[in-house]
């Protein structure tokens, strides 16, 4: 036998050393490129979602002649809302036209370009602002007033002069005239908290779009399936890993569990649809419906992560409590489920992540409908979470759908909601398991 | 001990079998194990010492295809008799494991656990109380008692162990069961533990399964030599090593079987 020396590498341990560092750098490479696939998502969304968060409004000063709004002069409410929103745009194009004026700005546009350049929604602003306070009739007020999408979008660099030109629905001479305002700081841009507490709005109103209800029903929807199947989830889970005998049924019911987890989703909203809508006759729409379709989503989600959470607890330590005279029950609770509970949070994150992020079931059972109005948690007879609304997903699905292109940053603003939602989230379930792991 | 009628004999089987499905592990065992004594199962790996351990505080409930028959009484009362919770049976009969499993909670609540779930104290302080007699009897007061809120999995090997023979005691039992409690701790742990048994035996019953027969006969008064589910010779301890009826006795105290 030859005498090898240590100090030179022999070809097979070259061989192996330079599959362990291929191997290394695969894995590097891989994460890489997740990290640049991450970076990318956040960039292009922020780059435009951004921008959502900021609206253009012009403070207008308004005079509220009696004779158009209240000619009765009682102020009596029923009467007042007999004027329309057109009523109150004409005001407001005055108001805006004589704004202009007071600053000394000259422009050749007509009084209704000027008021054009304030969004539609406007109008009907200031109509409830008078409406719950019929006193200021007669007077004078100034308020913050939504511009159009167009100028909105000027400021935001979305519109230019050029496009402009080519657009019927602004043009060069608005813009500049939105400029000048801005520099007699007429118009200005501040965080818009209306996208966050405004209902949705229609085609042809982007600026006044908001996730009001969308948020509202999300949140409505997470706490159905956080109260629906995060028990019953851990219940199943318990039964079949730590009461169910082994048997053929008990081995279906697995196979089954693990089947389900991988079902489409939208078969999920089929089975809603037939269900709870058809059959249960619950509202359509409502978050009611949506959480429990996602609930059922959910649940097999949840299953599997908590049933090898409890699993993974080693038998040691029920031993140890029956043999101190611990009977199942108290085993179970005091020492199995809270080591197994940061397992179970994981699964619980997971699964609440899917189902709020979720779009095709909720389709199906009509939550891509037009929500303009806030749906209550209880109402008498719509009962618990039963009316219209829509959620986080649907909308950005809704919003990326529309014409104008103010929709665009608004899908994006959506998205960015929907992640800080998650994050708000996860962050919460992190925290419970830190806890839990401490505590052990 | 409450108990004062002195019956010799504590723990009774008579025609005991264990089948793990068809595996028949335990082949009609006769045993009377006294009280008040150190009581030693020796055998080789696999011959059914453990298993007849935890038929005693019926610890084989918990594996499904686990069956026993034959009687095994305590203190004249057949503890497989339906009416019988074994949650009751393991407050009496305490059991100290193989390998140290403390909960991984503070060591006060270690030993806290099983007098809380029986209801053994009325008050904090009689818990405390409780909580001191057991990890002194269990020779840890000295070293844990000023670190008594910190993990109990924090402690060495030989401490948890001795945790968890702290934990068994704490319920008050009659009787207590070790399954090779040694088996994972160094020569110096394995000395104080067994110094623990000796003192245990004062107020406890205790049966230990051992796979060290030095250690048997260090700790033990009588023996039960087991040999593929049989019991092959059960004497005093004394008797086993030096002078064992059975062929087979001696072959594995002396080194030629196991």
């Amino acid at each position: 036998m030859t005498h090898k020396s240590l100090l030179k590498v022999d070809a097979r341990t070259k061989k192996r050393n330079a599959a362990e560092k291929r191997f290394k750098t695969y894995g590097f490479a891989a994460i890489i490129v997740s990290m640049l696939a991450l970076v990318t998502l956040l960039t292009s969304v922020i780059g435009t979602g951004a921008s959502a968060f900021k609206q253009t409004y012009a403070t207008v000063t308004v005079q509220l002649p009696e004779d158009k709004l209240d000619k009765s002069g009682v102020r009596d409410i029923d009467v007042m809302k007999k004027v329309t929103t057109i009523g109150y745009a004409k005001i407001l194009n005055q108001g805006l036209t004589d704004t202009v004026a007071a600053t000394g700005i000259a422009t050749e546009l007509s009084t209704k370009d000027i008021g054009g350049m304030l969004s539609k929604e406007a109008a009907a602003t200031i109509r409830d602002h008078i409406l719950a306070n019929p006193d200021l009739i007669g007077q004078e007020v100034t308020l913050d007033l939504l511009m159009n999408g167009r100028t909105d979008g000027y400021f935001k660099g979305r519109v230019t002069m050029e496009s402009a030109a080519l657009d019927s629905n602004t043009s060069p001479e608005e813009l500049a005239l939105a400029q000048a305002l801005a520099d007699a700081d007429i118009v200005h841009t501040k965080f818009n908290w209306a996208f966050l507490t405004n209902p949705d709005a229609s085609d042809q109103r982007p600026e006044a779009a908001g996730l009001g209800v969308a948020i509202l029903g999300s949140l409505y929807m997470m706490i159905i399936v956080l109260v629906v199947s995060l028990p019953i989830g851990v219940a199943a889970s318990i039964y079949l890993e730590e009461f169910a005998p082994k048997n053929r049924w008990t081995d279906l019911i697995e196979v089954n569990i693990s089947n389900l987890a991988a079902v489409p989703s939208i078969v999920y909203g089929i089975l809603g649809l037939a269900i709870f809508i058809n059959f249960m006759e619950f509202n359509q729409s409502s978050p009611l419906v949506g959480g429990l379709v996602l609930s059922l989503m959910t649940l097999p989600r949840i299953i599997i992560p908590a049933r090898a959470a409890l699993k993974s607890v080693p038998p040691s330590i029920r031993d140890a409590a029956l043999g101190v005279g611990a009977s199942k029950m108290q085993s179970l609770f005091h020492h199995v489920l809270p080591l197994a509970a940061p397992g179970i949070l994981t699964g619980v994150i997971i699964g609440l992540g899917q189902a709020l992020g979720e779009t095709a079931p909720l389709l199906l059972i009509g939550m891509v409908a037009f929500v303009r109005e806030y749906p209550a948690a209880y109402t008498p007879d719509a009962g618990l979470f039963g009316e219209a609304s829509t959620a986080l997903p649907v909308q950005v699905f809704n919003w990326t759908q529309r014409a104008d292109p103010g929709f665009v940053e608004r899908a994006s603003g959506a998205i960015i909601t929907l992640l800080i939602f998650l994050l708000i989230m996860n962050a919460v379930t992190i925290f419970l398991r830190r806890k839990f792991e401490r505590r052990w | 001990m409450k108990d004062t009628h002195m019956q010799n004999s504590k723990i009774s089987a008579k025609g005991v079998q264990v089948y793990y499905g068809d595996n028949h592990a335990i082949k009609d065992v006769d045993v009377e194990i006294a009280d008040k004594t150190v009581t030693a199962f020796i055998g080789p790996s696999g011959c059914g010492k453990s298993t007849f351990l935890r038929c005693l505080n019926r610890m084989n409930d918990t594996i499904d295809i686990c069956r026993v028959t034959g009687e095994i009484k305590i203190d004249n009362e057949d503890i497989y008799n339906p009416k019988v919770d074994p949650v009751q049976l393991r407050a009496k009969v305490g059991m100290v494991f193989q390998k140290p499993n403390p909960f991984p909670k503070s060591i006060y609540d270690n030993v806290a656990y099983g007098p809380k779930i029986h209801g053994l104290a009325r008050n904090k302080a009689e818990l405390d109380e409780i909580v001191e007699n057991a990890l002194r009897k269990a020779a840890l007061w000295n070293e844990a008692k000023d670190r008594l809120n910190s993990p109990g999995t924090g402690l060495s090997g030989g401490q948890q162990q001795r945790l968890c023979i702290a934990r068994a005691i704490a319920t008050a039992p009659e009787i207590l069961l070790m399954d090779e409690p040694c088996s994972a701790l160094d020569p110096i742990a394995t000395a104080q533990v067994e110094e623990l048994i000796d003192e245990l035996r004062q107020s406890f019953s205790v049966v230990i399964v051992t796979h060290s027969m030095q250690q048997a006969a260090r700790v033990s008064q009588k023996t039960a030599f087991f040999h593929l589910g049989n019991l092959v010779e059960y004497d005093d301890t004394t008797k086993i090593f030096t002078n064992p009826e059975n062929p087979r006795t001696e072959s594995y105290i002396s080194g030629r079987i196991g």
